[in-house]
């Protein structure tokens, strides 16, 4: 059933042709986008997902680093020591599209190709975890700016480092907060929770994080139901039915923004109810706040960093950030990449040198003294982690959003148990 | 000069081996020798699926379960301790029991209904794996690396089962086993009536393929030392698996060679020089091949030599390798 | 389990199967008639979702007014792409690879401009409708899916009528009888394929639309439903409307139910399972049984 004239064939080898052509002749110049500078700049490699699923916590974390970038570059860039001078900084950006083995490659080649001095990138940890194994291979110092998971940080790597504490802290931290309004007794003794978690490495360590805690305060709470869901599901009827039958006080799950929405508005319709309601590092966005309306009143959220943390270096930097994006920080994304570029900008100036190895131990010793983290300073633990601390926050009526714990970051008071509607 | 077409191919394939075998020696870059190792275990993968999709005709969407269960089978056994060039053949072995018990089931199934099947069980495969704990999970698996990074070491094990899919596939085409194949890709109940048995020789050339796809992944999951079941059981590895040869140009050898290297070259070039809009530029390519030239790269080449009055498939064997216009209104 | 938590949970399968069903007839009728697995399917519904966004968050239209108007609008861009592309593809009475392949990379295409024009935030519409529950008693029933549930109710009905009433529908059965028979009768096929297509991205823009009310989007909007949308038109019986309405409520019930008995985390392996199963057990389909007693469509 062909239909081909002679006119067409010529046509379409010569266009296919030109297509390749085109794109060949564009593409190979470019093979090298780092080396050209070597002397000039000190060339950073930047591999985080803007498309596909993370896509978006991946560009709020790109912005972060770019930001940071250009504040350095306007200060005349870092100064390295045995070249004399100010060297500006040059990014290299690539978009993993959420893939795990586009990500690892992409960071090889940043670090080979393109000659980057270090690597920032990995959000997620199965793209953390890929991208990792690569510092050690070329000896490049990576900082992970959205890859939690300890196990990143277990494999006795030497150039691995990263800005987010472990999600197992989040865990903790979150049954810490629950314990504590236990403590003031805003809640009773003995109460069960139920947790729905998202089936990743994320969901996972939240869910550990719990159990650990519990099993070493005990007294306070039961997990009297708890299952991992796959992601991207369009409806949740049955899974909150389990949760419903499970008859448990608190409600804990762990999910991504698309999940968190749908369950939620699922939750809400089937008139369900718990004294405390969760999504693990899900509550305060502004698209949850969208998709949600009211129904997003009360649900509280562990998270990395808050724009609302009481430090004069979170308000400058939410400024800088709302005029360099032109929107306000969502969650916690960009903060983590932020200090991430800082850290390393520092270190390399504490090592008066661009030889990656010193910069890595730089890295090691280097302490950010106005971090924007939740304690206000950030230094890499031994294998390479930081841990500080999370902060818990609350959303409250009216569009409201507090940080409820701990106490020396709070700006309100933690509303528990969650009033029920009338 | 046609004789020259004719002896030109050997001869040809023979210079590049010679070239790619020699080359870490000329001290590339690591990137460069990266791009070649990835592109030799998408070679191996793409051959894999030529055997069963472009000579015998069964179009599978879900061989990422092959590449998968391979990389995880070599994954737990140099875990274990085991050599990696036998981890390897662990993977052939377990992706080659899979593809029996995926194909006798599944077999019996027609066209695109058999696509349809062969997507499911990857996609069921991916879930369970992402829920088994012991095999790390939604977590992923680590691979333990032994010792030094040497990336030539990988470099050769891409190189030798890229070289392995070529002599399988070079095997299956002149053999009789071969032309059974292709008799049932031309119709299935024909080819039974003159007393082939179908069902054996589907299921054979699957696990062929399986095998080649399970060392591919396994190769893999060495070098990348860290291996996911959202990644190597992903239905987009799935496509990229059956896009290499269609663009190449289904059913010949070359074609599914060509086709990895450039789908790989282009593809990870477009992600790096362009990244606001690799998708769009990668899928206007997609698309003007599929429109245009619907024989893959070898068919566009094949159109040129014509113009030039060189013509390939002057001899018999060569049709093996430049094929004889296999995709335009190819079912399924 | 208490009787009220089986019917709320019954209900929700129902309402679940409305959603399928509404997203799946569009790729049903492209293939149906032309044989070709629309991968963009995925593609048309995103840019489904965005419509009714746009519409909703500059022109503050309801959402449902803009998911009606998306079919039309959606019938004109389809017609326009059957025109552009999918036409010059080589005809044949089986499903190509090369139009497979065509619509994956168109899909890509389309993923790509949902990005340049919207970014890849997480969007989503939200109305005082979003939140409203029906009560009868101990049962809630959620307002939206209910609407939902009535749209695909219309469709498929409608498509049910159109194609057993109207002179187009008697041309796409007698294309999908026997393509080459129906030509000598006298059948266009290639604008009875345009129309088609054009219907199929109607209802796929439709779908995407009513969803939007329902789920966040973002450029990588349909994925999870497209390979639900296969295992609903394999269960139905690839070439029936009216399967695509049976096998739409069987994976909702499955779906919904088998997390009762098993960890949540494995219940898309029950449906791709089930998806392998019907194909074995019934290679045509639950529908193609319908199909023996009546004729397809």
């Amino acid at each position: 059933m062909q239909s081909s004239f002679s006119y067409r064939n010529h046509f379409a080898s010569f266009l296919i042709a030109a297509f390749l052509g085109t794109i060949l002749v564009i593409l190979l110049p470019s093979c090298n986008r780092g080396g050209q500078n070597a002397g000039n700049a000190i060339t950073v490699g930047v591999v985080l997902p803007i498309t596909g699923r993370e896509g978006k916590p991946g560009q709020y974390q790109k912005e972060g680093i770019e930001l940071a970038i250009k504040q350095i570059n306007d200060a005349g860039g870092i100064m390295v020591k045995d070249k004399n001078k100010k060297l500006p900084v040059k990014e290299v950006f690539y978009d993993d599209g959420s893939d795990q083995a586009k990500s690892a490659s992409l960071v090889e080649r940043a670090m080979s190709s393109d000659n980057a001095t270090a690597v920032l990138g990995g959000y997620s940890t199965a793209l953390g975890e890929a991208e990792s194994v690569m510092a050690d291979r070329y000896q490049t110092p990576w900082i992970t700016t959205g890859a939690a998971a300890s196990t990143i940080f277990s494999h006795g790597y030497q150039y691995t480092f990263g800005t987010l504490s472990p999600t197992t802290l989040l865990g903790s931290t979150t049954a810490d907060f629950l314990g504590s309004l236990v403590d003031q007794g805003k809640l009773k003794k003995g109460l069960k929770l139920a947790l729905a978690l998202e089936n990743t490495d994320h969901g996972i360590d939240y869910g550990n994080g719990i159990k650990q805690w519990i099993q070493q305060h005990p007294g306070y709470f039961t997990v009297v139901f708890s299952e991992n869901f796959e992601l991207g599901s369009p409806d949740f009827s049955g899974l909150l039915q389990k949760v419903k039958a499970a008859k448990a006080d608190i409600f804990l799950a762990d999910a991504h923004l698309q999940d968190y929405i749908t369950m939620q508005r699922q939750y809400l319709q089937s008139g369900m109810y718990h004294q405390m309601l969760s999504y693990g590092a899900r509550g305060p966005e502004s698209d949850a706040r969208k998709a949600l309306g009211k129904g997003t009143d009360y649900i509280f959220a562990g998270i990395w960093w808050s724009k609302k943390l009481p430090y004069p270096q979170v308000k400058k930097f939410v400024q800088d950030y709302t005029q360099f994006t032109g929107h306000e920080p969502d969650s916690w994304y960009p903060a983590t990449a932020y200090d991430a570029m800082r850290a390393l900008a520092q270190a390399i100036e504490a090592a008066g040198t661009t030889n990656k190895t010193a910069i890595r131990d730089s890295l090691r010793n280097v302490e950010l003294k106005d971090s924007l983290l939740p304690g206000g300073t950030m230094k890499f633990g031994p294998n390479g982690q930081v841990a500080n601390a999370f902060v818990i926050v609350q959303n409250k009526p009216e569009d409201k959003v507090d940080i409820v714990y701990p106490k020396d970051a709070a700006t309100g008071e933690a509303i528990a148990p969650t009033p029920r509607k009338k | 000069m046609k004789r020259f077409v004719g002896n030109f191919q050997p001869l040809f394939a023979a210079g590049i081996l010679l070239v790619v075998l020699l080359l870490p020696l000329l001290g590339l870059t690591p990137n460069v020798i990266r791009i070649l190792f990835i592109t030799f275990v998408w070679i191996t993968a793409s051959l894999a699926w030529n055997l069963l999709g472009g000579v015998a005709g069964q179009v599978s969407f879900g061989f990422a379960v092959f590449y998968g269960l391979g990389a995880y089978a070599a994954a737990l056994m140099i875990n274990a301790g085991v050599n990696p060039a036998l981890s390897f053949v662990g993977s052939a072995a377990v992706a080659a029991l899979a593809s029996f018990l995926i194909g006798i089931p599944t077999f019996r199934l027609r066209g695109p209904y058999f696509a349809i099947a062969t997507i499911g069980v990857s996609e069921a495969v991916r879930v369970v794996m992402n829920n088994i704990s012991a095999v790390g999970g939604a977590g992923g698996l680590r691979v333990t690396e032994r010792g030094i990074f040497r990336q030539t070491e990988h470099y050769y094990a891409g190189l030798a089962i890229a070289v392995l899919a070529v002599c399988v596939s070079l095997l299956v085409e002149r053999s009789k086993f071969g032309l059974a194949l292709r008799a049932i890709r031309q119709d299935e109940d024909a080819a039974a009536d003159v007393g082939i048995n179908p069902f054996r020789c589907k299921l054979w050339i699957h696990a062929i393929a399986a095998a080649l796809t399970g060392v591919a992944g396994g190769v893999f999951a060495d070098y990348a030392a860290y291996i996911h079941p959202q990644g190597v059981f992903a239905f987009s590895t799935s496509v990229t698996i059956l896009l290499m040869p269609v663009i190449g140009g289904i059913g010949t050898i070359w074609g599914a060679v060509l086709g990895a290297a450039v789908v790989t070259i282009v593809e990870e070039q477009l992600v790096a020089v362009f990244p606001q809009v690799h998708l769009l530029l990668y899928g206007l390519l997609l698309m003007l091949i599929v429109l245009l030239e619907p024989d893959g790269l070898v068919g566009l080449l094949r159109r040129i030599l014509r113009r030039m009055h060189v013509d390939p498939s002057s001899r018999g064997p060569d049709k093996a390798l430049w094929g004889r216009g296999r995709l335009e209104g190819r079912e399924l | 389990m208490t009787a009220v938590d089986f019917l709320n949970l019954l209900i929700a399968a129902v309402l679940l199967a409305g959603i399928y069903a509404v997203m799946s007839v569009g790729m049903t009728v492209i293939y149906g008639v032309m044989k070709i697995v629309n991968l963009a399917h995925a593609g048309f519904m995103m840019l489904g979702a965005y419509f009714a966004y746009e519409l909703f968050e500059r022109f503050h239209v309801d959402p449902l007014i803009g998911a009606t108007l998306a079919l039309p609008a959606f019938f004109l861009f389809g017609m326009a792409v059957h025109w552009l592309l999918i036409r010059r593809l080589p005809k044949s009475d089986q499903p190509t690879l090369s139009s497979l392949l065509l619509m994956f990379a168109f899909w890509l295409v389309l993923q790509n401009v949902g990005y340049l024009f919207w970014g890849n935030m997480d969007r989503s519409i939200f109305t005082p409708r979003t939140l409203k529950v029906l009560t009868l008693g101990p049962i809630s029933i959620s307002l939206l899916r209910l609407i939902v549930f009535f749209a695909a109710v219309l469709c498929v009905c409608a498509l049910q009528l159109a194609l057993s009433r109207s002179w187009y529908g008697r041309a796409m059965r007698a294309l999908i009888q026997n393509p080459y028979a129906a030509q000598i009768t006298g059948v266009d096929d290639e604008r009875i394929a345009r129309i088609t297509f054009g219907l199929g991205t109607a209802f796929a823009g439709f779908a995407g639309a009513l969803l939007a009310m329902l789920y966040s989007f973002s450029p990588d909007f349909g994925r999870p439903f497209l390979i639900r949308a296969f295992v609903i038109i394999v269960l139905g019986g690839l070439e029936s409307v009216s399967g695509v309405a049976f096998g739409a409520l069987v994976l909702a019930l499955v779906e919904t139910f088998s997390i009762l008995y098993v960890p949540a985390g494995y219940q898309p392996a029950i449906s791709f399972g089930l998806l392998v199963v019907v194909l074995l057990v019934f290679p045509r389909g639950i529908g193609g049984l319908l199909e023996r007693k009546w004729r397809p469509a």
